[in-house]
């Protein structure tokens, strides 16, 4: 199964302070242990909200806001894409992170990421079949 | 640059075995397939509602873990997609474009420049930083900067 990990912004992140030397040696060590544990497909760090935008679609009108953003609860600041074999074993896996060493409060979220099978009560075979294909050329996706 | 978009959740989406419409999948297809023979698309997730998911929120050495559903739809994603384009006006002229995930009402979407490793250059070393790309670019879902 698949799940996106995702960590919440903080006012730090936000400030877009250089994380603590610690804090980044300690999760080099974690996500090392978690690629050799065959876990990580994916993961990525994201610049704080000033440098970013939200689109807001009304009907066929679409509104643009820049950054930043006030609501840290709101935003995220990283995240990562995992496969395990359950939500527990996820679950497991960020207890043993890092953020415990943080200062003050850190949020992980973990959701479960859609397989283009799971729409088989919404989409024909075919066109399931046609979209896995369409993935299969994206440079993100695994290769079969 | 790469850029992640994020699809927020609407309590619509996020209801409990809540498939997406099949209409809308269709038309987001159409899309990810125009971004993608552009180049532009890298990656591109749905995520399932919060009612299969869970949080671990830390207070120093302690955690607590929380069974979904979470109720705050403006705090929730629904979705994400990465892209590789020059500049986030570039980024936000592609979202304009995309469907509204929310036909009937309000949808909003978040623009985010992802970090690249070469980003670390203030703290981190030329080595550090080649010790980091090399292990991202072993992960089979990766995306990276071209």
């Amino acid at each position: 199964m698949r799940f996106m990990v995702i960590i919440k912004a903080s006012k730090e992140s936000e400030e877009g302070a250089p994380p603590d030397p610690q804090l980044l040696l300690d999760m080099g060590k974690f996500n090392e242990e978690l690629i050799k544990a065959g876990v990580v497909l994916a993961m990525d760090g994201l610049h704080p909200s000033s440098k970013g935008a939200r689109v807001k679609f009304s009907g066929k009108s679409r509104t643009v806001v820049d950054g930043p953003f006030t609501e840290a609860k709101e935003l995220i600041a990283g995240f990562w894409l995992w496969q395990v074999k359950s939500l527990d074993e996820a679950i497991e896996w960020v207890k043993r992170s890092p953020f415990s060493s943080l200062a003050g409060e850190s949020e992980i979220e973990i959701r479960q990421v859609f397989e283009m099978e799971d729409f088989a009560p919404v989409l024909s075979e075919e066109q399931i079949q046609h979209k896995v294909d369409a993935r299969a050329e994206l440079v993100g996706q695994e290769k079969k | 640059m790469r850029f992640m978009v994020i699809v927020k959740a609407t309590p619509e989406s996020d209801k409990d075995g809540a498939l997406p419409d099949p209409e809308l999948l269709l038309e987001m297809g159409e899309y990810n397939e125009e971004l993608g023979n552009a180049g532009v698309l890298l990656a591109a997730e749905g995520l399932r509602s919060t009612s299969k998911g869970a949080r671990v929120k830390f207070s120093g050495k302690s955690c607590t873990v929380i069974d979904g559903p979470f109720t705050e739809a403006k705090e929730l994603i629904a979705g994400f997609s990465i892209l590789q384009v020059k500049s986030l006006e570039e980024a936000v002229e592609w979202v304009k474009r995309a469907p509204n995930c929310c036909p009937g009402g309000e949808g909003e979407v978040e623009v985010r420049q992802v970090f690249e490793m070469e980003d670390f250059a203030p703290i981190l070393t030329e080595e550090q930083i080649q010790h980091k790309v090399r292990a991202r670019a072993e992960l089979p879902n990766q995306t990276a900067n071209k």
